[in-house]
């Protein structure tokens, strides 16, 4: 089913599935932190490629992207975009130490795929476990750059199958409302035939 | 007066207009420029070649094909094809693996893709900006042909 044909009904079903999904990823992600996370998933939305970048603050904003392959019974692929202050505080928690600036170094990149590995493995798991599939990520990559040049890679890879882009936006955000916020936004590229898949199994048939 | 041209769209114009492309990755952005009416064009494309098999329409999706549509839209504005040249930036690798698979040299396939079309329609390659693993974004000036190629990381601008 092509992207543009999705009812609000079956939007509304993504979102749900996401939400779940999340739920489980947050858990993760609080258990590694040792902090309370919420995520949140405000959005799911049918974009056409090229407005992505724009969603996320301008196509020049900095950000530090990490996305991975969904391997298994469906593909597609997932992008975990975080802002540069957020990716900074999010590598203070993890290293516990106060980092004075973002700098990519072996270690602050290995622990920046480490929670993309964490928070993608327990999302597929979790909706793998709903949808009887079993979905694998591959292993995690990681960008810092402009946010248009961090994205377009994975639009390259969904415009082989069309113009328009499924996204699951997520919101992470710490338990003190204060300054130590953690924002990121989550998107689930299936690709076509795993679209398809998602919505059968929500709408409840064979 | 400055103009954006976003993901697989071409914008033709010409002097004193500036056209951008920003945030480029394994995008290319490719420019084309009659120095002589000062008319020019820039595309945002992100896949090497148009296949038999791909949709009609989205010409501008395809660095072959964008080049072609690119040279015409120019010619009906104006510009004498015989006059173009050309300069290219993007086509990074954004995502570094310690092994290789075909979406990663896709960058790479972009720049080749770029040189061949252009080595086939015989437009002399004035300027390139491309690889390595730094995201872009490109200015492109009609008044005087100059492609402005900046790194937001390196904080670096390179004139081409």
């Amino acid at each position: 089913m092509p992207f543009h044909d999705l009812t609000d009904v079956q939007l509304d079903a993504l979102k749900e599935v996401s939400n779940i999904g999340m739920g489980h990823a947050a858990t993760a992600l609080s258990q590694m932190i040792g902090q309370r996370i919420v995520l949140r998933v405000p959005r799911v939305s049918i974009t056409e490629i090229s407005k992505v970048p724009e969603h996320l603050g301008g196509a020049e904003t900095l950000m530090v992207g990490v996305t991975l392959q969904i391997l298994g019974d469906a593909r597609g692929s997932i992008m975990l975009l975080f802002p540069q202050e957020s990716a900074h505080r999010l590598l203070c928690c993890l290293l516990q130490r106060e980092e004075r600036t973002l700098v990519m170094t072996e270690l602050t990149v290995s622990a920046l795929k480490e929670v993309g590995n964490i928070l993608a493995s327990a999302y597929l798991s979790a909706i793998g476990n709903l949808l009887h599939k079993t979905l694998i990520p591959s292993v995690p990559l990681l960008s810092y750059d402009m946010a248009g040049a961090v994205v377009d890679y994975v639009l390259i890879d969904l415009s082989q199958t069309g113009s328009l882009a499924l996204m699951v936006e997520t919101d992470f955000s710490g338990d003190d409302q204060g300054s130590r916020q953690i924002r990121g936004h989550f998107f689930l590229m299936p690709d076509p035939q795993t679209l398809d898949i998602f919505l059968r199994v929500v709408a409840g048939e064979p | 007066m400055s103009e954006r041209v976003g993901i697989a769209e071409l914008r033709i114009a010409r002097a004193p207009e500036v056209l951008k492309a920003y945030g480029l990755g394994s995008c290319l952005a490719i420019a084309l420029y009659d120095a002589g009416t000062r008319v020019g064009g820039l595309v945002h494309s992100l896949l090497p070649t148009r296949r038999p098999g791909d949709a009609p329409g989205d010409a501008t999706k395809y660095v072959d094909a964008a080049i072609r549509q690119m040279v015409e839209e120019l010619a009906a504005a104006g510009a004498d094809p015989a006059r173009l040249q050309a300069k290219i930036a993007g086509g990074a690798n954004m995502f570094e693996t310690d092994y290789v698979t075909l979406m990663h040299s896709i960058g790479v396939r972009n720049a080749r893709s770029a040189r061949e079309t252009l080595l086939e329609l015989g437009i002399p390659l004035a300027g390139e900006e491309v690889g390595g693993n730094r995201g872009r974004t490109v200015a492109f000036d009609l008044a005087t042909g100059h492609l402005l190629v900046y790194c937001a990381r390196e904080n670096r601008t390179t004139t081409l």
